[in-house]
């Protein structure tokens, strides 16, 4: 069985347009938490998200190819570009059957679906765009992806809600396992800033309502925290086979060692509450990484700032990892970038992997006041540079869906 | 006061992405703005909203197969006494 590298990195974040700028701003503790600009909230109850500004499509892309997609998978397309000029992918065609994309999302082109029906119902079928289904359906994330970069093996297309993104590493390294493809453009993708969405999430008592103080509102594993911050963004990484990245000497910034997908079959939002979920994921994930469980330093929580995701999350770990729980760095992106749904797995992939490549684990923000619920070591407040030989990535959605993926410093 | 040319030169860049300059009334919509089948019935739905203000029309299935040039839009517009 080869071995799956991570040889490039790119995101679009709240925090930052590179992969790299999204990490300095992710390790110095700034929040991308503000006022909602997008669209008015005045009549909502809930007035702050993370958003992505000043992101110019026609910067990464043809301005005609990005009119004719939505913006979840105009982040994606940028993210993948960058992240393949940031490991010297060249493809020849030869290669090309043999390179596939595997991009989630949460929910596609949410923002099209709810600004084209409004063109169906103000000013009739007649006027709905003919581009709004490949705009919209979620598979178009990775199938845009496939086509801006020409790789014509498999596109995949997870829809796992919050933890999406980590089923499209874990589909990555399956299909690098298979021998299936030898480079995977894998990550996720979401973009649903509207008013629909922020409105369901607040009713549901999801988000939080901190809308004084927008960078101190998501403020996960924190006794005061009161649900999470909507934000939207992309991940994307090249994860190569270990062949194909040592013949052309490419720089690894990490292995993708494995990872594990349960099921809660419990309930539609609540996550199961005694977290053996959760903890079957993150221990599935060690054994098919063949590592055990001291080798772990460092976990991305999912750590949305729910007070019930923390809660059990943190019951999860202590399970997964028995007394070794309490040697671990963990800390959660979200403290500073807010919840990227369908993209947050891949954010937290992203931090694993350079986490262990800079031996440096980025804080957890706004976490003032210890809750007795949540009694590990989450890294508050600022950056902690210490050796990470391996780190975790823990992504749950609605649905009871679980994720967990492991990444490891490299050796040939 | 915009010429019927430019107006529709405009929508046909807004929809297109192509630069103002080879918009030309002879341009084949295919062959030199390098339109799909897709972006056809985009640009009608776009040229209606363009001139709903002037007169009420529609460009209908059978009217967009008779559209190739930029020209031939503009002779549409000027059948619903837009000129």
């Amino acid at each position: 069985m080869t071995r799956a590298l991570i040889t490039g990195v790119g995101a679009i974040t709240p925090i930052g347009l590179t992969a790299h700028d999204f990490w300095t701003n992710l390790t110095a503790g700034v929040s991308g938490v503000t006022k909602i600009t997008r669209f008015d909230t005045s009549d909502m109850s809930v007035s702050i998200a993370a958003e992505v500004n000043d992101f110019d499509p026609g910067a990464y892309m043809d301005p005609k190819d990005a009119r004719r997609m939505g913006r979840f998978a105009q982040f994606a397309v940028a993210a993948a570009r960058m992240a393949a000029d940031d490991a010297g992918l060249v493809l020849t065609d030869d290669e090309r059957p043999r390179a596939a994309s595997s991009i989630a999302t949460g929910s596609g082109g949410a923002i099209e679906t709810m600004d084209e029906m409004e063109v169906l119902l103000k000013r009739g079928p007649s006027r709905v765009s003919p581009f709004y289904i490949p705009i919209m359906a979620p598979n178009m994330g990775a199938c845009q992806v496939s086509m801006n970069l020409g790789l014509r093996g498999p596109a995949l297309a997870s829809v796992a809600a919050c933890a999406s993104g980590l089923y499209s590493f874990i589909e990555a390294k399956a299909l690098i396992d298979a021998g299936l493809a030898d480079v995977v453009l894998a990550g996720g993708t979401e973009a649903a800033l509207h008013r629909l969405p922020i409105a369901a999430l607040a009713n549901m008592r999801a988000l939080s309502r901190r809308n004084d103080e927008p960078e101190r509102a998501s403020r996960p594993f924190d006794l005061n925290r009161d649900g999470f911050v909507f934000g939207e963004g992309a991940v994307v990484v090249v994860v190569e086979s270990e062949g194909r990245a040592r013949a052309r000497n490419a720089r690894v910034y990490a292995e993708l060692a494995g990872g594990a997908l349960t099921c809660d079959a419990y309930h539609i939002t609540a996550p199961r509450e005694d977290g053996t979920g959760a903890e079957a994921a993150m221990t599935g994930a060690l054994a098919a990484a063949g590592m055990s469980l001291t080798d772990i330093d460092y976990v991305v929580a999912h750590g949305t700032g729910t007070p019930l995701n923390d809660a059990t999350e943190t019951l999860a770990i202590k399970l997964a990892f028995g007394d070794h729980a309490r040697k671990l760095a963990i800390s959660s992106p979200k403290s500073m970038i807010g919840h990227l749904l369908g993209a947050a797995g891949a954010v937290g992939g992203l931090a694993a992997i350079f986490a262990v490549h800079h031996d440096l684990v980025p804080p957890t923000i706004n976490l003032e006041t210890p809750d007795p619920a949540c009694d590990l070591d989450y890294t508050p407040g600022k950056a902690r540079k210490m050796v990470v030989r391996a780190a975790t990535a823990n992504g749950f959605g609605f649905g009871g869906q679980n994720g967990c993926v492991v990444f490891r410093k490299y050796q040939p | 006061m915009a010429t019927i040319f430019e107006r529709v030169r405009d929508v046909v860049v807004s929809q297109l992405k192509v630069s103002p300059d080879e918009v030309t009334p002879t341009s084949s919509l295919t062959d030199d703005l390098r339109a799909d089948s897709l972006d056809i019935v985009d640009l009608t739905i776009a040229i209606e909203e363009a001139f709903v203000d002037d007169a009420s029309f529609e460009i209908r299935d059978e009217d967009a197969e008779n559209i190739r040039t930029v020209q031939d839009i503009i002779d549409f517009l000027a059948a619903q006494g837009i000129a």
